[in-house]
Parts: C-alpha cells; sequence; structure tokens
C-alpha cells in the first residue's frame, strides 16, 4: 500500500473511534446488554475499538517501515 | 503471627527491592544533565513500554477506576476510551520530536516550544504552569500510597508514615540516579502491576458470583441506572453526555502533554523504538478492563467502604484473603502510585530548573544537577504536607490538572505543524486558554452543557493563537529553516 494511503486510513480509523466512543456516535451503542465475553455492551465496544487500534497502528508501522528501509530517510 | 504483619514484611521486601533496582539502574549513567533528564537517549523497547504504561497508570487508575467503576458504573467507561485516542497522534509527533531534540539538544517541551518560539518568559510561563499540574498530582499519587499501606495494616502504619516510607524511598532514587532509575524501576513496577490486576479482575468476579457474565447480569437486575452510559455523578444523578465526552477529549489532548511523558520522547533510543511504545500503549489501555471489574465486584457486595476511592483495599480485606495475596496486592497499587510519583517529581525538577530558573541565571551542569536534586526534595515535601489533609478532593484536582495541561497541545503542534505561527501568538492563546478553563474551574455552574473546562479553555486558545499570530509579523525563513525541513 502506498504511504500517503496508509497514514490517511490510521488517521481517518481514529477519527471514527473518536467518534464512536463519544456523544453522538456512541448513542446507539450506549447499552448493557448484550453482554459481550461477559462484559456489559457498550464496556467491549470501546474495548473493541482499542484492540482495533493497536491492528492498525502495526499495519500502519508494516507500510512506513517499508518506506523508511527503502530511502534511509527517518520520516 | 498476625496478619498485618506478615503483610507489612511483604511490603517492605518489596519497597527494598524496588530501591535496589532503582540505585543499581543509576551506576554507568553520564554525569551530565542529559544523562540525569534524558538518560543519554539510551531506553530500548521494553523498558519504553513499561515507562510510559506505568507513568500513565497511577494510583488514580489503580484506586480512581475501581472507585468509578463502582460509584459511578459506566461513566469509568470514559477512561477506557481516552488512552488510545490520546496515544495514537505520538506515532507520528514523537518521532519529529525525538529528532528535534537530537538536533538541538533539547531535554525538555519547553525547550522545544521555545526553540522555535524564543522567549523567557514564555519558558517561564510553561514551568510555571507544568509545576501548578505537578503538584496535586504528586500529592494524589502519595495519598493513594499512604491510604493503601494504612488500609491493610488494620491502621497500624498511618497515611502519614506509609506515605513518607513510600515517597522517601522514591525520593532516593530519583535524586541519585534520575532518568535512569525511574526507567528500571517502572519496568519492574508495571509488571507487577499488570500481573496482580489482571489476576484479582478475574479471581474476585468468578469467587463471588460464579463469573463475569454473572456478576453484569446480577448487577443489571439490581442496578441498572449503574450500566447505562454515560453512567452515574458522584452523587447518583445521572452524568451527562456533554461531560462524557469533553472528559475523554480533554483526557486525550492532554494525555501526552504531562512533560513527564512528553519527556520520553527524548529519552528513546531511536524512532523505531518510540513507535513500538505508541503502537504497544494500547494493549496497556485494556489492563483497566481487569481493574473495573475488581470495582464491579463490589456493588452488590455487602457492606462499603468509607469512600469508593477505598473500594479496591476494600474488598481484599473483605474476601478473606490470604495475608500473601493482601500484601502483593498492596505493593501492585504502591507500584502504581510509586511509578507516577517518581516520574513526576523527577519532570517537576528538569522543567523548573531547565525551563525556569536556567533562563533567567547561568548555572553550571553540576549546580543544574544540584538544583533539580533540591527542588525533587521540595516537590516531595509540598505534596506531602498536601497529602495529609482528609479532605482533599484529588480526583477533582487531577480533572481540573488536565485543564491546565491541554492547553500544552495547541503550542506543541504550531511548533511543530505551522510555519506561520508567531511567539506572541502563542503567548497569547496560552494565557487565554489557561484564564478560560480557570475561570469555568471556579464557576462550574456557567459551563455549557457540563462541558470540561479544558476544553472551553480550547475554545478560546485556538481562534487566539491563531489571530494573535496572523496580524503579527511572521518569524524569519532562516529561522524556520532549522524547524522544517
Amino acid at each position: 500500500m502506498n504511504l500517503k494511503t496508509a497514514r490517511i486510513l490510521a488517521a481517518a480509523y481514529h477519527i471514527l473511534m473518536l467518534y464512536f466512543v463519544t456523544w453522538p456516535g456512541l448513542l446507539p451503542f450506549a447499552k448493557a446488554e448484550p453482554l459481550v465475553f461477559g462484559l456489559p455492551f457498550t464496556m467491549a465496544w470501546i474495548a473493541a475499538w482499542i484492540s482495533g487500534s493497536v491492528v492498525c497502528l502495526i499495519l500502519l508501522d508494516t507500510v512506513e517501515k517499508r518506506y523508511r528501509t527503502k530511502d534511509g530517510a527517518d520520516d | 503471627m498476625e496478619q498485618w504483619v506478615v503483610v507489612t514484611i511483604i511490603i517492605a521486601a518489596y519497597l527494598a527491592l524496588t530501591l535496589t533496582i532503582g540505585l543499581m539502574a543509576g551506576r554507568g549513567q553520564s554525569d551530565s544533565v542529559t544523562g540525569y533528564v534524558a538518560a543519554d537517549r539510551s531506553f530500548g523497547l521494553l523498558v519504553m513500554y513499561f515507562v510510559t504504561g506505568a507513568s500513565v497508570f497511577s494510583a488514580f487508575a489503580f484506586l480512581g477506576g475501581p472507585g468509578w467503576a463502582y460509584s459511578r458504573g459506566a461513566a469509568a467507561f470514559y477512561i477506557l476510551a481516552y488512552g488510545a485516542l490520546g496515544m495514537a497522534p505520538f506515532y507520528w509527533v514523537g518521532p519529529r520530536v525525538a529528532k528535534l531534540g537530537r538536533q538541538h539538544g533539547f531535554v525538555t517541551q519547553a525547550q522545544l516550544i521555545t526553540g522555535r518560539f524564543p522567549s523567557k518568559n514564555l519558558s517561564g510561563l510553561i514551568a510555571l504552569l507544568s509545576l501548578i499540574a505537578f503538584v496535586p498530582y504528586v500529592t494524589l499519587q502519595m495519598r493513594g500510597a499512604g491510604i493503601v499501606i494504612e488500609a491493610v495494616t488494620d491502621g497500624n502504619v498511618p497515611i502519614w508514615l506509609g506515605s513518607a516510607v513510600a515517597y522517601g524511598i522514591v525520593i532516593a532514587y530519583v535524586l541519585s540516579a534520575g532518568a535512569m532509575a525511574v526507567g528500571w524501576t517502572n519496568t519492574f513496577q508495571g509488571i507487577f502491576m499488570v500481573v496482580i490486576a489482571w489476576s484479582l479482575g478475574l479471581y474476585l468476579p468468578n469467587a463471588l458470583y460464579g463469573g463475569i457474565g454473572e456478576m453484569f447480569t446480577q448487577i443489571i437486575a439490581e442496578r441498572p441506572e449503574l450500566l447505562d452510559p454515560p453512567g452515574l455523578t458522584a452523587t447518583g444523578e445521572p452524568w451527562s453526555w456533554g461531560a462524557y465526552s469533553t472528559f475523554i477529549l480533554v483526557s486525550a489532548i492532554g494525555l501526552m502533554m504531562w512533560p513527564h511523558l512528553f519527556m520520553k520522547a527524548f529519552t528513546a533510543k531511536d524512532d523505531e523504538t518510540m513507535r513500538r511504545t505508541v503502537i504497544l500503549f494500547p494493549t496497556f489501555q485494556l489492563f483497566l478492563i481487569p481493574v473495573f471489574l475488581i470495582g464491579f465486584s463490589g456493588v452488590l457486595f455487602p457492606g462499603s467502604p468509607s469512600s469508593s476511592d477505598f473500594i479496591l483495599p476494600f474488598m481484599i480485606l473483605e474476601t478473606d484473603l490470604p495475608a500473601l495475596v493482601v500484601g502483593l496486592f498492596c505493593a501492585g497499587a504502591l507500584s502504581a502510585s510509586m511509578s507516577t510519583g517518581d516520574a513526576l517529581l523527577h519532570a517537576s525538577a528538569s522543567v523548573v530548573v531547565e525551563d525556569g530558573v536556567q533562563q533567567f541565571v547561568d548555572l553550571s551542569e553540576r549546580a543544574q544537577r544540584r538544583l533539580m536534586q533540591g527542588i525533587v526534595l521540595l516537590t516531595g515535601a509540598i505534596a506531602y504536607v498536601f497529602a495529609q489533609d482528609p479532605d482533599s478532593s484529588l480526583v477533582l484536582l487531577l480533572a481540573s490538572a488536565y485543564g491546565v495541561i491541554c492547553q500544552f497541545a495547541p503550542t506543541v503542534i504550531a511548533a511543530l505543524y505551522w510555519k506561520r505561527a508567531t511567539t506572541k501568538g502563542v503567548i497569547a492563546g496560552l494565557i487565554a486558554g489557561t484564564i478560560t478553563a480557570f475561570f469555568f474551574w471556579q464557576n462550574p455552574e456557567l459551563k455549557p452543557h457540563e462541558m470540561h473546562e479544558g476544553i472551553l479553555g480550547l475554545i478560546v486558545h485556538i481562534p487566539t493563537l491563531v489571530g494573535i499570530s496572523l496580524v503579527t509579523s511572521a518569524q524569519e525563513a532562516e529561522h524556520l529553516e532549522k524547524f522544517f525541513d
């Protein structure tokens, strides 16, 4: 993937995350049931976004690393 | 042997081990200011990861987190949400800051800002605001340490003694070894905290309710309002979405602006290490889940602690756990308090000397280091006095400290990314934002939609910064070249 696209996607993920864990994005998911892995729905919903953030940053780093080694620049 | 004696022995052993690691760490570090403040820029991934995680998760997360889950239910989820959001931008900002640090020899946040916006007064202002935000934060950690020790020793070791002993040790290794000691003790304490939190968080719901899902099913049946987002206020009324959302926003913006965290960018060995730390950081955030589970396990438990912040020690003591577990828990909570407290003390000294005093008086490297050690003692002593006040509402103070700290964000972003920003613009913005935040902190009834005062400060700060920058003359191209290439 192109470096610029990867950066835009990673930034987009975190902007979406901000929207979906605060008002008004959180409203449709702001409920205790159904329980997910035993946790209240909202808690699991936020935890899922956090886990997604790790995956998203790892993918971004893979792309960035390819570019860094290619031209030896550090950003 | 009585239980509290066993517990005290375990705690003493733990504290001795921390002190040894802290003192050992300083050996081999250079005697310079870069050595004391930035550990000669030598931290690898493991140390960086735990330094960052352990400095973020303080007595607030370990005692306040379960306290919120217990008394305010879903409101506590805000603490879960902001960490990942606050850390992610550092993937880009961090390496850029580190690069400028290496090029220009910066070791503090204010040096970076005043490198771009040369002004002694700006530097002094940042040092002052940092210190204002630091003192209540250190106070909270000390009180947390004292409370835990007092609770688990059945009051045989009172708060004044517990906090004095725990922080005497912290001050000893911060004084002797600086950043290197903070790094290694945090690694040790960070591992300790994670293990303790997960074990107890999984154990308590299972032991008391027969499982995590079972516990929440019972809470939903008996206290449905508790788990209905955005949870409750301290007095049990439903919390507002305005407050919930702006608490997330202000904490996410403020998180990396804390000087003790921002300075980590200067301690990393290389950019790769820093990026890895950012990537792995949200995994530390998930560590709040077991911590919340401990708090939730207290909801339907008969009896209640004197204050919700005591729910963790209360649960540990009421469920008849073996003395060994109680001792280990206490050490875990102490870790949380001490690993943030040491970073705070260390950073406050670095900031006051490097960015405050040094701007106005010329000191030798040796004198600077001596003065920093003096400030560590002084900050520790001030915080210690405040920590003895039984009525201090520290969680509230911490939330307000975030209102001040997040005002650094526009300044840092302008320094790094906006060429047209001027010194007058950033000073005006910083002052306007801080005054606004302070005003709404004093007059909470005037806050629109119960928004956090830090966000209201930013709403005034950013247009002021942009407006004043645009009407004052731009910085010279030659100066800007040093920052943008």
